[in-house]
Parts: C-alpha cells; sequence; structure tokens
C-alpha cells in the first residue's frame, strides 16, 4: 500500500511538473469530459499527403474529421460566423509557402457551411485580406495596406474606411462590433498588440514588444496574444534553445491576456522550450485552446504543425514542462489540467451544433 | 614588350578603370530614373542602432537623410525619413515573396554615405509589415525605398 501511494505520489508530481499534460492525469480527464459537448473546433492541420487541410474536433479531440479533403490546395485559418452556421477561410495552391504573419492575406477567401459543405470562393486570391466577421454576420472588417475596410457581406462593397494607423496582420473585430484588434508598429515599436475604436479609429497600445496573434474574449473587454518576452532567463545554458536550433536568449513565445485598455496584463500559458500561439477562448470564454510549437513561428518543426492544447481560464497562469526559468519568475502558479489535442493551427471555436456531421 | 609585361600593363588598365568607375559611381541607372514616383540623392546621416536579425522576420528599417538634390518627383523637407526593407542584406538580395519591388547595388548602409533612391509615399501604402522606425517621435512622411543605389562621385 506504500509503494502504491509513492508511486501515485510520484506520478502525480511528475503530472504537475509537466503542467498536468500526462493522458492519466484524472483532471485532465475530468477537463476532456467537460468539455466534450461543448460545441466544436475548426482548425488547419497537415495531412499525410503534404498539403494543410481544414479539420473539426469536438474540443476533447474527438469526433476529429477532415471538412476540405483537397490534395491540390491547402485551407487554413477557419473562423467561424458569430452564429456558427458559416465559416471562413483561405484557400491556396497546395506548392505554397504558409506564413505564420500573413496567412489572412494569402490565397482566397472563402465561404462555406459550418460542416464544410458548399464552400464557394468570396474573394479571389489578395482580396478580402484578413477578413473578420462583425457581431451580426452581416459586415467583414478586412485590413489592406492602405487600411481597414468594412466590407458589406452580401455585396462585398466597402461601406466604410479606416485609418489601418499601423496594424499590419491578425485583425479581429470583437463581439460587441465596437472594437479592432491587430499587430502594429505602434510608436516605433513592431509587434505592438493595439485596440482600435471601430468608429473613430483612435488607437492604443494593448501590449508592446514583440507581441502577435490577438484574440478577443466574449465580452469584447480583454484580449488574449502571444507575447515573447526580453530578456528570458535560461537556467540550462541554452541547452534547449539550441536542440531546435534556437539561438540563446532568443526567449519563448508565452500566451497573455488584457484589459483593452492594456492594463491587467497576465500570463494564461507559458511553457520553455514551446512557443505558445493561436490562442482562441471558447464563446463563453471560460476556455482557452493554443498550439505548442517547439519551433517559433507557429507552424511546428519543419512547417508540419504543432500540437494543440486547451486549459481553463480561471487555472490561469499554468506552466507546462519543466519551465525552470519561467517558474522561477511566476512562483504562484496554478498549474492546471491542460488537454493535449492534435497537432493543428490557428483553432477557433464555436458551441453551434452546425458542424456537427449531417 | 614581352607578352607577360603586356598582360601586367593590361591588368592595371583594368583595374584603374574599374577603381575609377566605382569612386566615380553616380549611382544612375534605369531603375532609379524610372521606379516609385520620387528620386532623390541624399545622405545617410546615422543609423539609430543595430539592425534587427533577419532569421525569422524581416522589417523595413527607418533612416535618416539630408537631401542633396531632388531629381523627381517633391518631398517634404531637406532632411526625410527612408524605410529601407531587411536592411542587413545588399539591396540586390533584398527583395522577397513580402517586399514587392525593392533592389539596387548598394551593399551595406553607412553613416555619411550617399545615396541615389527611388522612393514612394506613404510607407503604409506599400509596406504591410514591422517597421523599426526609432524616430517615431519625429511627425512626417515616412518614404519607403524602391531603389537604392551608392553615388561616390
Amino acid at each position: 500500500m506504500q509503494l502504491f501511494r509513492a508511486v501515485t505520489f510520484g506520478l502525480l508530481s511528475i503530472g504537475l511538473a509537466l503542467g498536468a499534460t500526462i493522458p492519466g492525469d484524472a483532471r485532465v480527464s475530468r477537463l476532456s469530459k467537460e468539455v466534450q459537448a461543448k460545441g466544436w473546433i475548426v482548425y488547419s492541420a497537415r495531412t499525410e499527403r503534404g498539403d494543410w487541410d481544414l479539420f473539426l474536433m469536438r474540443p476533447d479531440g474527438s469526433a476529429r474529421r477532415n471538412i476540405s479533403n483537397t490534395p491540390a490546395s491547402s485551407e487554413l485559418g477557419g473562423r467561424f460566423s458569430p452564429d456558427g452556421k458559416k465559416m471562413l477561410y483561405r484557400r491556396i495552391p497546395s506548392d505554397s509557402k504558409i506564413n505564420h504573419d500573413v496567412w489572412g492575406a494569402l490565397g482566397e477567401l472563402i465561404v462555406a457551411n459550418a460542416d464544410g459543405s458548399g464552400a464557394t470562393v468570396y474573394g479571389k486570391s489578395g482580396e478580402f485580406p484578413w477578413a473578420s466577421w462583425s457581431p451580426d454576420g452581416k459586415q467583414l472588417a478586412c485590413l489592406t495596406k492602405t487600411g481597414i475596410e468594412i466590407c458589406d457581406f452580401a455585396t462585398k462593397k466597402v461601406v466604410r474606411k479606416l485609418d489601418r494607423k499601423g496594424i499590419y496582420q491578425q485583425l479581429f473585430w470583437s463581439p460587441d462590433g465596437q472594437w479592432l484588434t491587430g499587430t502594429a508598429n505602434h510608436f516605433g515599436e513592431s509587434w505592438t498588440v493595439v485596440r482600435m475604436n471601430a468608429t473613430t479609429g483612435e488607437v492604443n497600445a494593448l501590449a508592446k514588444f514583440q507581441n502577435c496573434t490577438p484574440d478577443w474574449f466574449p465580452d469584447s473587454k480583454r484580449v488574449i496574444y502571444s507575447s515573447r518576452p526580453a530578456n528570458q532567463d535560461e537556467t540550462d545554458g541554452a541547452n534547449l534553445a539550441r536542440s531546435v536550433g534556437q539561438s540563446p536568449r532568443y526567449g519563448w513565445t508565452q500566451l497573455w491576456m488584457a484589459d483593452g485598455d492594456g492594463s491587467r496584463r497576465s500570463l494564461v500559458y507559458g511553457e520553455d522550450g514551446r512557443h505558445i500561439y493561436g490562442g482562441a477562448l471558447s464563446p463563453d470564454g471560460r476556455y482557452a485552446i493554443f498550439s505548442r510549437s517547439p519551433v517559433d513561428g507557429g507552424l511546428g518543426a519543419n512547417d508540419k504543425g504543432a500540437p494543440m492544447a486547451l486549459m481553463r481560464v480561471e487555472d490561469a497562469p499554468t506552466i507546462g514542462g519543466e519551465s525552470k526559468a519561467l517558474r522561477k519568475l511566476f512562483p504562484h502558479t496554478k498549474d492546471g489540467p491542460v488537454l493535449p489535442l492534435p497537432d493543428g493551427w490557428e483553432p477557433h471555436w464555436t458551441y453551434a451544433e452546425a458542424p456537427a456531421k449531417k | 614588350m614581352t607578352r607577360s609585361r603586356w598582360f601586367w600593363l593590361g591588368l592595371a588598365v583594368a583595374l584603374a578603370t574599374f577603381s575609377c568607375a566605382k569612386r566615380g559611381d553616380s549611382g544612375v541607372d534605369r531603375e532609379v530614373t524610372t521606379l516609385g514616383t520620387i528620386e532623390v540623392t541624399a545622405k545617410l546621416l546615422e543609423i539609430p542602432g543595430p539592425f534587427p536579425p533577419n532569421d525569422l522576420y524581416n522589417y523595413a528599417y527607418v533612416l535618416k537623410y539630408k537631401v542633396l538634390t531632388v531629381d523627381r518627383g517633391k518631398v517634404e523637407g531637406d532632411e526625410i525619413l527612408v524605410a529601407h526593407y531587411n536592411p542587413l542584406k545588399p539591396r540586390s538580395a533584398a527583395q522577397d515573396e513580402f517586399s514587392g519591388k525593392v533592389g539596387g547595388h548598394l551593399d551595406r548602409f553607412r553613416a555619411g554615405d550617399v545615396h541615389r533612391m527611388a522612393l514612394e509615399a506613404p510607407l503604409d501604402n506599400f509596406w504591410m509589415g514591422g517597421v523599426v522606425d526609432k524616430y517615431f517621435e519625429q511627425k512626417g512622411v515616412r518614404y519607403w525605398a524602391v531603389w537604392t543605389n551608392p553615388k561616390t562621385d
């Protein structure tokens, strides 16, 4: 019995040290059951053929299915409409290189039903870059070189235009329609996540220096984003960095959240040895999903995709892996359960049942 | 004169010609006089900090110039701020799938050098990506360098 206790305690300790990513961890099983029926997640993943297709899965990773199956093209960046009945995504020839930073401006814009059926070309190659739904799904905000264009979804006509104020990628419209967020050059600093008033075009910095991939909390008050803080400690003599061909002192990208005015910045999830990207929230804001890439750029080692994971937002901050340096910086982490999910990129979540197989 | 003397004489003439050509480079070529909407000859006043690494991401980096002559189009003031794409690379190798048309014969940026440049403006209309701008507190146009040649005469 003592031996059993010791083994159990040992496994639990390892589980905690790994950020509870051990499949046998009961807390992970509970989390898995908790989210299983909570809608669907769409994401891009590399197929065995080498192209990227769109996949749907339940939030626990079950019922996974390929909904594009197109050997001649790659599909990426799926975003459900606010009512969960449709989705937008980009389609590029399968021999094109996907770029983690400019994917929203690549290839054609496709509109399809939420289960992937009825895919039609909405915009030709390069048109409607970074298209993002308005709350009622009747408009799209697009990020072009000459400004942010608000387009009527039905007629495709530009109904309003805003100066882009240095925003250059990853534009997303808030669920209440009042704000836009994006990655910008702001006050001399690139990679600044900003919030823009969607009516006046006024901009405030939310997080400066090496931040990107922002997305909204459902309350439109907070933003989740990736950040690679400067001067990260390396307790292993940079061995971890070197093992993935990364320069010493480069640091690791973490998942953070902040209020729209830039206040209350706090760590959601970090893991030394992993770059955390593609942070997205469940429609009720209770869960966060993200990808954990060993190399920077978000597309995983050799651009093959990176394992995704899911956690409760109330468990933030959580740290995965041994992460000695990060734990030193955040000694009071909650280290909640982290549910491992298949390899993927840029996930998006709906609680609607429209994506279910007919 | 022996064959070997002719060889050495020829070589000396060739080297002198080449050397003079480099020293007297006007910076004028077809591209600099036709690309963009503005063409200037300007002195690079300073490099305000180290260029950012370009191993994963490529940036445009803003440099300050004193305008010596406006060769085509118009610029605001006699000091201008010009964004160069991926300045760690020679201009002939800077263009990539994200940059649009950029190039020239300049190998590296050195404060004090004079460049003949074809420019566009405003920067935001030509480059949608990271910009390192140490002069962000200075208002005014940021120009986009399309073609950059050294001018050495």
